[in-house]
């Protein structure tokens, strides 16, 4: 039993080396090269060119092309005054990252506050839902905020109707900052809940009965023991904000550009060095941050025993309590939130039943219907695509568990290049989508010689291990902090008790990790069923078409004319289903907790 | 028919000569698979390619037509190339002039193979939508890209210096050239009017006037629709879609500037190493019949290449001509659109 325990844990990392190896670093190993070397010959020409060149990196280029120069130029800025400094395309997209992490923290921690702190009804479907975001794609989340921030959108009808407004928001930095926060608040409120969930009573009680007051015992013993995850939710949404694409473009224009979108515009002419440059120094800067983070987060973590978490209050009690100021507020935030969150997807559903000159419709369902019954081929039928995504998220899911933990079981080692070696295994979130989309391009779907055959990976398989991949790290993120949170006596009893690494794992730990393992996995669920660049290219035909690809190809059909109709009726069915899905995710881990 | 008389004959003899080869090369097999690449909504329910399909395989019963549809068009068979990794499609579909430059840019060797002048019909395709000096491309259908406006809120725009007029503040909304087709075809049509020495100019003049440039044409349109701005570049068959009682046609109000739109046809070429490139070029053919393009016109909503071709209908009715068609040439786009396009990208985001 012993033996075999250990070999499994072997065999399990073997079988995710090689997963990763193929589906991720060769992939974009193959990309990122061409950065560094040209034919045989190492090289630092491209990135010289691209770090020097002040469109890329504004004053910073002198870093690169006179660095000697610098300290004359700095005392000249001092001497006039220190004016603002441009730091080009990398410099604002940093710029705008830091703003959508602020707003997203800011509009994400109040909602975990409501969720882990206050009973009320719904709160279950509420907390399983914030996840739903995360899955929308970007095109329907820009016809959502059209309809909810745009030029005749509710917000400016309601302003209207108490003599305010109009307010211009599409196409401005703010509206591309909003829509950052749409993707990545939930993400804080759900890693903060979490963490809030887990403080244990007794020291907060501990804490009053010494005479702290309320706000005391909140910033000594409660927010530290929140700091770790409102940071992890922070690195991780300044990195998928430093990387946004898509959404770019849909709400802000060019005008406000990011680096990926600048990348994207290289690989679609071709010019792919300078593709692989900037995607290389997004990894890099994106991998230096997880690993700072990495750093601070093993000094923040400190054990605790399996403590009993506080009661809830309750939202309402009695009309008075509508006063009290701290329930004022959360109304207050409910009426933000609901504005930000549930307008564009609540109007999202009413543009999928409406005409384009307002009047009520059933077309675009009719469409899929139509869509469901031909068989003509190329059609995605809606059923066959609905299938395939809940099949390859429930994969996902399956596959990115395992590996997720194994990643956190070397990252709370204690051993030398432990944090180093977590930060390469967090790749997956460091790597541009675009790098790793075109890596598998010309790896996985173009083929490989192997001893004279051609072999190419693609298809269903394919495409459940790339969303394993882009989902293990999330589960990591969940679980490292619960794990290390365990008191190491348990484990060493078990140890001491005969058990080895791995039982004592299986047996000892995971249990004690339940709330963090489901979190992961409707992380991982989300990760999949959102997928969309690696299934597009992976996908053999339309077969193997999910509900994000379906949804892409229709908004390219016309035969209703040029609108985004039959695009928002697939939307709001990939709402609904993943609705769905999230509460079944809850729900059996909740019942498998118990 | 004549004319169909004539090209069911010599469609049976390029049969007959493709049947015969294939026997050479694979005796006991009569069928033929004829493999075309596509973007990804070229195929599917009611789409032109199916249409062509069906059509193509009843006329050749011991043919079958499949699709290979790529989610980045040319550019995948051109990365396939230069990796050495194999191409498996005898032709391609939907091919546009600055496709095919960047193709002959990056390759050596030319990814298509010159079959014009062996393709019946091709001799009955407007010559000024030809593209391709080399004779590999041909076109077999096209739009003009202008613009759609709102007649209840601007006046129509007569010129490009009106843009720039403050009536006209914050009111366009275009597309990127990086990207986009009709977003590429507006900005090559500014240069064609204020050179490659004004046209940079031009734009930072149009963009202190408001003009936005989103993704691509989808995102502008529902931003049209939303109202964010009162014009919109498109393309000039949008009454195609919009009339009839129900719509509000001052809000599909077509204006071509300067009294010209831009052309932005589409061909099909045969890959060099095709399998099968005689079924390729008599598919090409029958693309070029009038059936066909009279078909490919009201599905795709883009006008035929073909001379004297009729598609009657909504499209007859409501698809606009500008009074001048302009275009940049193959000639003139070589060793010059990239940089036009770059060096505009670059003012736009650093602005």
């Amino acid at each position: 039993m012993r033996v075999k325990a250990s070999r499994l844990l072997a065999v399990g990392i073997a079988g995710m080396l090689t997963t990763l190896v193929v589906v991720f670093y060769y992939p974009v190993g193959s990309v990122l090269s061409s950065a560094i070397s040209v034919g045989e010959r190492l090289t630092v020409e491209p990135l010289v060119g691209v770090l020097g060149d002040p469109f890329y990196t504004g004053a910073a280029h002198l870093l690169v092309t006179d660095p000697t120069d610098l300290p004359g130029r700095f005392t000249a800025w001092v001497d006039a005054g220190m004016p603002a400094v441009d730091f080009g395309l990398f410099g604002f997209t940093a710029y705008q990252a830091l703003l959508s992490t602020i707003a997203s923290v800011a509009i994400g921690i109040p909602g975990a506050y409501l969720l882990a702190r206050f009973e009320f009804p719904g709160r279950e479907l509420l907390r399983s839902v914030t996840i739903l975001p995360f899955v929308m794609p970007s095109i329907l989340v820009a016809v959502g905020f059209l309809a909810m921030f745009g030029q005749t959108g509710v917000v400016n009808d309601l302003l209207s109707t108490v003599g305010l407004g109009p307010i211009s928001l599409v196409f401005t930095l703010e509206i591309v900052i909003l829509a950052h926060a749409f993707y990545n608040a939930p993400l804080v409120t759900r890693l903060v809940t979490a963490a809030w969930e887990s403080v244990d009573t007794r020291s907060v009680e501990t804490a009053r009965t010494l005479g702290a007051s309320p706000l005391r015992a909140f910033r000594d013993v409660t927010l530290p023991q929140l700091v770790p995850a409102i940071l992890t939710a922070s690195v991780l949404t300044f990195i998928f904000t430093f990387m946004s694409f898509p959404i770019v473009l849909a709400l802000g224009g060019l005008q406000l550009a990011t680096v990926e979108v600048w990348l994207f515009a290289r690989v679609q002419n071709l010019a792919l060095t300078e593709a692989a440059t900037l995607g290389a120094i997004e990894t890099a800067l994106s991998l230096g941050l997880i690993y700072v983070y990495l750093r601070f987060e093993a000094t923040q973590i400190s054990a605790h025993s399996e403590g009993h978490s506080r009661s809830r209050m309750p939202l309402f009690s009695g009309w008075r309590s509508v006063f009290d100021p701290r329930r004022l507020g959360l109304f207050i935030y409910c009426f933000v939130a609901a504005a930000l969150f549930v307008g564009p997807l609540l109007s999202l559903v009413v543009e999928s039943l409406t005409t384009p000159d307002g009047a009520f419709t059933l077309d675009y369902y009719t469409f899929l219907l139509a869509q469901q019954a031909s068989t003509a081929i190329g059609t995605i039928q809606p059923l066959a695509a609905i299938f395939n995504s809940l099949l390859f998220g429930f994969g996902a899911l399956v596959l990115a568990l395992p590996m997720g933990v194994l990643v956190s079981v070397v990252a709370i080692h204690e051993g030398r290049g432990s944090r180093l070696a977590e930060a390469l295994l967090t790749a997956p979130l460091a790597v541009s989508g675009i790098v790793l989309g075109l890596g598998m391009l010309r790896t996985l779907v173009f083929g490989t010689t192997v001893f004279g055959h051609r072999f190419t990976i693609t298809g269903s398989i394919a495409i459940v291990a790339a969303h394993a991949i882009a989902a293990y790290p999330f589960v990591t993120r969940n679980v490292t902090p619960a794990l290390s949170g365990i008191d190491d006596q348990l484990v060493e009893a078990a140890r001491v008790l005969g058990a080895d690494r791995a039982t004592a794992l299986v047996d000892i730990e995971l249990p004690l990790i339940t709330p963090a393992l489901i979190a992961g996995a409707a992380f991982a669920f989300a990760i999949s069923i959102g997928e969309f660049d690696s299934t597009v290219l992976l996908a053999e035909g339309v077969d193997s078409a999910t509900m994000p690809v379906a949804l892409e190809r229709y908004t390219a059909n016309r035969s209703l004319g040029p609108n985004l109709g039959p695009a928002t009726a697939m939307g709001t069915v990939l709402l609904a289903v993943t609705t769905g899905s999230f509460i079944l995710i809850d729900r059996t881990g909740r019942w498998w907790e118990r | 028919m004549n004319r169909r008389r004539f090209l069911t004959h010599s469609v049976g003899s390029v049969a007959g000569l493709a049947a015969l080869s294939g026997c050479i090369g694979n005796p006991g097999d009569s069928g033929q698979t004829l493999t075309v690449a596509a973007y990804s909504s070229f195929t599917g329910d009611g789409t032109a390619g199916n249409w062509l399909k069906s059509a193509f395989e009843s006329e050749n019963p011991e043919t079958t037509v499949t699709f290979q549809t790529t989610e980045n068009g040319v550019n995948e068979f051109i990365q396939r190339r230069s990796e050495d990794a194999p191409i498996d499609a005898d032709l391609f579909v939907g091919l546009n002039t600055g496709e095919l430059v960047r193709a002959d840019e990056q390759l050596d060797d030319s990814l298509f193979a010159a079959t014009s002048d062996r393709i019946d019909g091709s001799e009955r395709v407007k010559s000024d939508l030809d593209f391709d000096p080399d004779g590999r491309v041909v076109p077999y259908d096209t739009g003009y890209i202008s613009l759609v406006y709102d007649a209840d809120e601007v006046d129509e725009p007569a010129t490009f210096d009106s843009l720039l007029k403050s009536q006209y503040k914050n009111g366009l909304l275009t597309q990127n050239a990086e990207g986009s087709d009709p977003g590429r075809a507006f900005l090559l049509w500014t240069i064609s009017q204020k050179g490659p020495d004004g046209y940079l100019d031009y734009w930072s003049q149009l963009a202190d006037n408001g003009v936005q440039i989103l993704s691509d044409w989808g995102t502008a349109y529902e931003a049209y629709q939303n109202e964010e701005a009162p014009m919109v570049v498109s393309y000039s068959t949008d009454q195609v879609y919009y009339h009839g009682d129900d719509v509000d046609i001052s809000r599909h109000q077509v204006g071509f500037l300067n009294d010209q739109g831009y052309a932005n046809p589409e061909g099909m070429a045969q890959f060099a190493d095709a399998d099968n490139p005689e079924l390729a070029r008599e598919f090409m053919s029958f693309i070029l019949s009038e059936e066909a393009q009279s078909e490919i016109a009201t599905r795709n909503v883009q006008f035929p290449a073909v001379e004297g071709v009729d598609p009657g209908g909504d499209f007859e009715e409501f698809a606009l001509e500008p009074p001048e068609a302009v275009t940049y040439s193959y000639d003139e786009l070589v060793g010059n659109v990239g940089g036009w396009i770059d060096d505009w990208a670059r003012q736009i985001v650093s602005n």
